[in-house]
C-alpha cells in the first residue's frame, strides 16, 4: 500500500507538488491521470525516495520513505521515465543485476529473471544487448526489471508510452495479475484509454494538486459525464476556473 | 553490505569492459608510453653516438693545412659544393698572416663566422670550437716542449673523479621520466572509464533508477572507485609488463647507466600504486559527479589531472622542495625511483603519503556518497 499525505515541493520556483494527497490500495491499480507538466512523475520520484519533500509524508506499507528509505524501498517496484537501461547489458543481465539489488541471492534473481521473461515473451531479446532495442523492447526490459523480484508495490511511471499493441496486451495482462496477487499497482499515464480499462482507482491531479479522485463511474458521476475522457475535461477545467 | 558491493561492482566491470572505446584509450597509453619512449631514446642515443659530418666553409684554407687536417680527423670538413645538404652556415676565415705569426709563436687570428641566435646550429658552433680549442692546445704544449718546458707546468690542479655512481643510479631524469609515466598511468588509464559511469550514468538516466533501489549511496560510490581502480591496476600492469621488454632493447650504456625493471620493482610498484590508483579513481569520480553534464567533466577531470601530474613532475624534474617530497604521489615516485637506483627507501616520506593518499580516497568517496543525496546532482539541476 502505498499512501501520500500533502506532499509538498518546489523545483526552482514552481510549486511542482502543492499539498497532495493519495492513496493506492493493495489488490487495485491506482492511475494517477494528469496532463503534462501536473506533476506526476515529481510525485512518483517522491514516493521512491529521490525526491525530498518540504512539506507532507509519502509511506510505501506504512513505513516513511524520507525516514526509513532502505525499509521503505524492500517492496518496491519501480518503472521510471526513461527507463535507465544500461545499453551494453543484455535485458538478462540487466534485469537479474537489479533483482540481485532488491534483495534476491544470484540464483534466485537468475531463477526470477528466467520466470519474468518467459511471462513478458521477451526471449528472443534477452540475451541481446540493449543498444539499439526499440522503444517498445526497452519499456519491456524496464518493466521485467520493476516486477522481477515480485514486489508487493510496483509503480510505474507512464508505462504504456512507446509501447505497440501486442506488447500493450502483455502490460495489461501482467498488471491484472499483479492486481489478482494482491499487489499495489500505481501507475501514471495521461493515456485514458489504458487508465479507463485498466484503473479501480484513479487519481486526477493538475498543478501538483489532487483535482479528484474515486473509481471511473464515481468520476463519471462527479463531473456529470458519460465517459472518463469528458470527464477528465471538466474536471481539469473547473480546476483552472477556480484557480483563475 | 560486501555482497551488494560485489554486484555492484561485477555489474561496473562488465560495463566498462564492453566500453571498447574507453578500454582502448587507457590501454594505448599504457601499451604507447614506453614504447614512444624508447623509440625517442634510440634515436636521440643514435645522434650522440655518431655524429653527422659537419662540413664548414674554410676561407684562405692553404695557409693553415695542420688545422685544416685537424678539423678533418674530427669529421669537419671543408665543403666542396654549396649545395651539399651536409654544409652548416659556418665559415672560418684565416687570416693572411696566420702562417708568420704561427711560425713566430704568436697568436694566430682565425675567425669564426656563424649566428649564435640559430639554435639548430648551436651544437656545430661548439663542435668546431672544441676542435678548434684542442689544436690550439696541442700546438701551445708542442711549443713549450721545444722551449725545454715541460707543458705540465699549465696545468695547477690535477682534478680525478672518483664516481660512486653505479650504472642503475646514473640514470636521474631519464629514471624520472620512466616512473612519472607509470605513475600517469594510474590516472589515465582509466579516465573515460571514470567519467563515463559517473557523468556517462546520470546522462544515460540510470543512475537515478540505481538510487531508487535499497541501497546507500556509498554502496554504488565504491563500487564504482573499485571498478575503475581495476582497471587502473590493469593499465599499470601493462605498462610495467611492456616496460621490461623495451627497455632493455634502448642502449642506455652509451649514456653509462642502465634501467632495469625487475619482478621485485614491479611487485614494489604494484604494491605502492594501489592507494593512488583508488585516490585517483575516487578524485575522478568526485570530479565527474561534480559536473552537469558528460562533456563538461570531460573538462573537470583533465583540469584537475594536473595537479597529480605536477607533483609528479617536481619529482621528475628533481625540483622538489623538502615539503613537497613528503606530499602524496611526489614521495611515492620518489620511493620508486630510488628502488630502481638500489638506494634505501625514504620510509617516514613513504608511509605518510601513502596513509595521506588513503585518507584522500576516502574523503573523496564519502563526498561523492554524499553529493548523490542531493536533487541538484542525480538530475544534474
Amino acid at each position: 500500500m502505498i499512501n501520500v499525505s500533502n506532499l509538498s515541493k518546489k523545483i526552482g520556483d514552481v510549486n511542482a507538488l502543492n499539498g497532495l494527497s493519495f492513496s493506492a490500495e493493495n489488490g487495485k491499480i491506482t492511475g494517477l491521470l494528469g496532463p503534462n507538466g501536473a506533476g506526476k512523475t515529481t510525485c512518483l520520484r517522491t514516493v521512491f525516495g529521490l525526491l525530498k519533500a518540504d512539506s507532507g509524508f509519502a509511506e510505501i506499507d506504512g513505513i516513511d520513505v524520507a525516514k526509513q528509505p532502505m525499509q521503505a524501498k524492500q517492496n518496491l517496484g519501480l518503472f521510471p521515465d526513461p527507463c535507465g537501461l544500461y545499453e551494453r547489458l543484455t535485458p538478462r543481465e540487466y534485469i537479474s543485476f537489479f533483482a540481485q539489488l532488491s534483495g534476491l541471492s544470484a540464483a534466485q534473481a537468475k531463477e526470477a529473471t528466467t520466470q519474468v521473461i518467459d511471462k513478458l515473451s521477451m526471449s528472443d531479446i534477452a540475451d541481446r544487448r540493449c543498444q539499439g532495442f526499440s522503444q517498445g523492447q526497452r519499456m519491456k526490459t524496464a518493466l521485467a526489471q520493476a516486477v522481477v523480484h515480485n514486489p508487493t508495490n510496483v509503480i510505474l511511471d507512464e508505462p504504456t508510452r512507446g509501447l505497440d499493441v501486442m506488447s500493450t496486451r502483455i502490460l495489461r495482462e501482467l498488471l491484472l495479475l499483479l492486481k489478482a496477487q494482491g499487489h499495489c499497482v500505481l501507475f501514471s499515464s495521461h493515456v485514458m484509454q489504458e487508465v479507463a480499462a485498466l484503473c479501480d482507482h484513479v487519481v486526477i491531479m493538475a498543478k501538483g494538486q489532487v483535482i479528484a479522485q474515486g473509481s471511473i463511474e464515481q468520476l463519471c458521476e462527479q463531473a456529470g459525464k458519460d465517459t472518463l475522457e469528458e470527464a477528465f475535461i471538466a474536471l481539469i477545467g473547473s480546476d483552472e476556473g477556480i484557480a483563475a | 553490505m560486501i555482497n551488494i558491493i560485489k554486484v555492484l561492482f561485477k555489474k561496473e566491470v562488465t560495463d566498462a569492459s564492453r566500453d571498447k572505446r574507453s578500454v582502448m584509450a587507457g590501454l594505448y597509453y599504457a601499451i604507447g608510453a614506453p614504447i614512444g619512449m624508447c623509440l625517442l631514446m634510440s634515436i636521440l642515443l643514435q645522434q650522440l653516438a655518431s655524429p653527422d659530418a659537419l662540413k664548414i666553409i674554410i676561407e684562405n684554407a692553404n695557409s693553415a693545412p695542420g688545422l685544416v687536417a685537424h678539423l678533418a680527423s674530427s669529421d669537419i670538413k671543408v665543403a666542396d659544393d654549396k649545395n651539399d645538404p651536409l654544409l652548416k652556415p659556418i665559415t672560418l676565415s684565416i687570416s693572411d698572416d696566420y702562417k708568420q705569426n704561427l711560425s713566430e709563436g704568436r697568436p694566430a687570428t682565425v675567425t669564426l663566422i656563424a649566428d649564435k641566435s640559430d639554435d639548430k646550429l648551436g651544437k656545430h658552433i661548439n663542435r668546431v670550437e672544441k676542435a678548434m680549442a684542442v689544436y690550439s692546445s696541442e700546438i701551445a704544449s708542442l711549443r713549450l716542449v721545444s722551449r725545454g718546458i715541460d707543458p705540465n707546468l699549465m696545468r695547477a690542479l690535477a682534478i680525478e673523479v672518483n664516481d660512486q655512481a653505479t650504472p642503475d643510479s646514473k640514470g636521474g631524469m631519464i629514471l624520472g621520466l620512466v616512473t612519472f609515466s607509470i605513475i600517469l598511468t594510474l590516472f589515465y588509464a582509466a579516465m573515460s572509464l571514470a567519467i563515463d559511469t559517473s557523468a556517462g550514468e546520470r546522462e544515460r538516466n540510470s543512475l537515478s533508477l540505481l538510487l531508487s533501489h535499497p541501497l546507500s549511496s556509498l554502496h554504488i560510490v565504491l563500487a564504482k572507485v573499485g571498478a575503475i581502480t581495476a582497471f587502473s591496476m590493469l593499465g599499470l600492469v601493462i605498462i610495467l609488463v611492456v616496460s621490461k621488454v623495451v627497455y632493455p632493447m634502448v642502449a642506455w650504456e652509451q649514456l653509462g647507466f642502465s634501467i632495469t625493471i625487475t619482478p621485485e620493482f614491479m611487485l614494489f610498484c604494484i604494491a605502492i600504486c594501489f592507494p593512488i590508483a583508488l585516490m585517483s579513481s575516487s578524485l575522478q569520480v568526485f570530479v565527474s559527479f561534480m559536473a552537469k553534464s558528460f562533456k563538461e567533466a570531460q573538462s573537470y577531470v583533465t583540469m584537475v589531472l594536473f595537479i597529480p601530474m605536477a607533483l609528479s613532475m617536481v619529482t621528475t624534474y628533481d625540483i622538489a622542495t623538502d615539503v613537497v617530497q613528503w606530499l602524496p604521489i611526489a614521495a611515492q615516485q620518489f620511493a620508486l625511483m630510488e628502488f630502481i637506483k638500489g638506494n634505501p627507501i625514504p620510509v617516514p616520506q613513504l608511509l605518510l603519503s601513502t596513509g595521506v593518499t588513503v585518507v584522500l580516497f576516502a574523503l573523496f568517496s564519502f563526498l561523492s556518497a554524499r553529493m548523490l543525496k542531493s536533487e541538484k546532482v542525480v538530475f544534474g539541476l
